[in-house]
């Protein structure tokens, strides 16, 4: 879906990104993570022909970009940007419907679209007519969102579109980001700096750092196996096993049993939930259940800690 | 012994006191044997008592509201008070006029005096004040605006001044005004006008190419500090030498004297705060928003139109408004160099030492001034009421 071979990227003579190669499979959510000016910013950049590379090729669709018109390319994938960058002179619905407008879609399917967007990203249709200085923060990204989710693009990237957010906010727009991508199936290229997020959302991830990869792959097989101590370090070497169990649901050690504990956690729930859950509670073990409530089983302190890894 | 009230309004307080002031250290009339013979000075307590009487109400009216708590009241009760200040001095200098001159020769003059423009001022500023701190809408500032024009007009109809020295003046000149006050604005007409047609492509150019910023904002701040007369003056010279040399120049009418040269020198002078208004104006467009707008696909013209232009209109207005209003008060030294306009008035007064006279220069001099200020703030706040 997008690939990048051997591209090489300077700012005067500052090397922003040397020799980086990279292939993003169609319905993936791929994170790029790293430290500060890594670069990866720039390679999200590059996708959409913001910034030409100096070296090498990057393919869109199995198109290279320098063949495409750029305002074209950039119309059929969506940009989500840290400050939102919501026009502050039209209203919430008109930044919504930027690009159907651009592409010059009809009233009736602009409309029609807008509707199913105020749907699916659960925006208060009280908003649609306000301007984005009177929205919060929260609001304004997930406005953001919409935007760039606006005309369907199959492709959409994200440059650490929930870095600036609070904590709620920022934690209820990934769930409701991890949920479009499983209902869709868009390709998301996300970038982040920050672990936590980046081992939520990803189903595979690359880590950068001084603008080259180090390391790509599943966000497990890289926290199991982390290829040098940058690696490790970014990671957080000390929370690593608990990063893991992040990736790791309730229901795989789920145990039956009706009786005992008598504080519950969703089966769909990580591992690192129930394990707060269980200090929180000073219990070593809690009941499971789905998400209508209804009783599956339990989970015990002792399996979450002899656990192997795996994933 | 009762407690002093709180002052709650210092703004009406000292504007009340300045009044005051005025009226008991100031002159009210000043009646002269001729146009141009010195005078003696009448003052407010010796013209006929109903007017003046209804002047120095309004003025306690004033000095009184500063201490009342509740503000909307305050503003809506001031400017009744400051209106009934503007018809006690008009009405009563127009009276007091006709008085004097009843016992006087008839080439004598009755010119108003400081104490009545101070009483003018006095009221106008807590008006102005008043309508600034009462939030009044759009409408209700224009409908302000228009009952007082419609009052003084009234009053002019009616003759109430036609025994001032100042509407002599401006009877004796009234076949002329029409004409010079269409030339003030065509003067200031085409150097906007031109202004905008090189400021534009200026704009662009210190935007586009940042090396050119400081080189083309020294020049024309270079162009700014010279003095008026002397940039007039200096024009004159190449300007006649153009014309000898290019015929089809003389035949537009492009002289070294007249209004070629004050055109041109009014452009000169407009051009920096036109181009500095319109840099702060597209400069500040936020970058992360024109960001999204390239990334989400806008080309370059959509990208002006859409985000820079509207954007940035606030700041392109208010440069307007700077060099409109600088081009009204500049064309007025046009007339040292015959190009005519308002300031044809001005100088003759001064030249024959008949200060009414120049008063008929000024006066439209500083109420367009005010109406295009008024023209712009409205625009401006169309222009802000998304931002």
């Amino acid at each position: 879906m997008i690939e990048l071979r051997n591209v090489s990227k300077s700012f005067g003579a500052v090397p922003a990104v040397a020799d980086f190669s990279l292939k993003i499979e169609s319905g993936a959510f791929f994170v790029l993570a790293g430290p500060s000016g890594c670069g990866k910013s720039t390679v999200l950049r590059m996708i959409n022909a913001l910034i030409f590379p100096d070296k090498g090729q990057i393919e869109v669709r199995g198109q290279d970009v320098r063949t495409m018109e750029p305002e074209k390319l950039r119309r059929g994938i969506g940009y989500v940007i840290q400050s939102a960058g919501l026009f502050p002179h039209w209203t919430v619905a008109d930044n919504i419907l930027a690009v159907p407008r651009l592409l010059k879609w009809s009233p009736p399917e602009c409309a029609a679209r807008l509707d199913a967007l105020v749907g699916l990203l659960r925006v208060d249709p009280a908003l649609l007519n306000r301007y984005p200085r009177q929205l919060s923060g929260g609001q304004q990204q997930r406005i953001g969102v919409a935007r760039a989710l606006a005309a369907d693009p199959d492709i959409v990237l994200m440059d650490e579109p929930f870095a600036a957010l609070d904590p709620v906010s920022r934690l209820v727009l990934q769930d409701e980001l991890r949920g479009i991508h499983a209902r869709s199936g868009k390709t998301i290229v996300f970038v982040t700096h920050d672990m936590d997020e980046a081992v939520r959302l990803a189903t595979g991830m690359a880590v950068m750092n001084g603008g080259l990869l180090i390391q790509a792959g599943s966000p497990a097989s890289i926290l199991l196996a982390p290829v040098d101590d940058f690696v490790r370090d970014f990671l957080g070497a000390e929370s690593l096993q608990l990063r893991l169990l992040d990736l790791v649901p309730v229901r795989t050690l789920m145990k039956p049993g009706k009786k005992g504990a008598t504080e519950t956690i969703a089966a769909g729930a990580s591992l690192k939930n129930a394990l707060n859950l269980m200090l929180a509670c000073r219990r070593s073990s809690l009941g499971v259940a789905d998400e209508s409530g209804a009783r599956l089983g339990e989970i015990h302190l002792n399996d979450i800690v002899a656990r192997r890894d795996g994933g | 012994m009762a407690p002093m009230p709180k002052v709650h309004d210092h703004v009406l307080l000292t504007l009340s006191c300045l009044g005051f002031a005025g009226v008991v250290s100031g002159g009210f009339m000043d009646l002269a044997q001729n146009r141009l013979a010195k005078g003696s000075a009448y003052s407010l307590f010796q013209a006929p008592a109903f007017e003046a009487a209804a002047a120095m109400a309004g003025l306690c009216g004033l000095a009184l509201l500063s201490f009342p708590r509740r503000p909307k009241l305050r503003s809506f009760t001031t400017i009744l008070a400051a209106a009934l200040i503007l018809w006690g001095s008009c009405a009563g200098a127009g009276h007091f006029a006709a008085f004097l001159m009843q016992t006087a020769p008839p080439a004598a003059r009755v010119s108003l005096g400081p104490a009545f423009w101070i009483l003018a001022i006095t009221a106008i500023l807590a008006i102005a004040d008043a309508v600034q701190r009462g939030n009044f809408g759009f409408f209700a500032r224009l409908f302000i605006g228009a009952a007082f024009c419609a009052g003084f007009f009234l009053m002019a109809g009616t003759g109430s001044f036609d025994h001032l020295s100042l509407a002599r003046e401006f009877s004796n000149n009234r076949g002329i005004f029409a004409t010079e006050l269409l030339h003030h604005l065509g003067l200031v007409g085409a150097a906007v006008f031109i202004a905008l047609m090189i400021g534009m492509p200026l704009t662009v150019l210190v935007l586009r190419k940042k090396a050119m910023t400081g080189f083309v904002f020294a020049g024309l701040g270079i162009l700014q500090t010279i003095p008026s007369i002397a940039l007039f003056g200096v024009l004159i010279a190449p300007m006649t030498k153009l014309s000898e040399e290019l015929p089809f120049l003389r035949a537009i009418g492009i002289n070294g004297t007249g209004p070629a040269p004050a055109v041109v020198a009014l452009t000169l002078y407009s051009l920096l705060p036109l181009v500095r208004g319109f840099y702060t104006g597209f400069s500040e467009v936020a970058f992360e928003v024109k960001d999204a707008a390239t990334a989400i696909g806008f080309g370059a013209r959509q990208m002006f139109i859409e985000v820079e232009l509207p954007l940035a209109l606030p700041a392109l207005l208010s440069g307007m408004r700077v060099v409109t209003i600088q081009a009204i008060g500049l064309a007025s030294v046009a007339a040292l160099i015959g190009a005519g306009g308002l300031g044809t008035f001005i100088f003759q007064g001064i030249g024959q030492y008949a200060l009414d006279l120049v008063l008929v220069g000024a006066i439209p001099v500083i109420l367009l001034a005010l109406l295009t200020n008024f023209f712009f703030e409205m625009l401006l706040g169309l222009a802000r009421r998304k931002l």
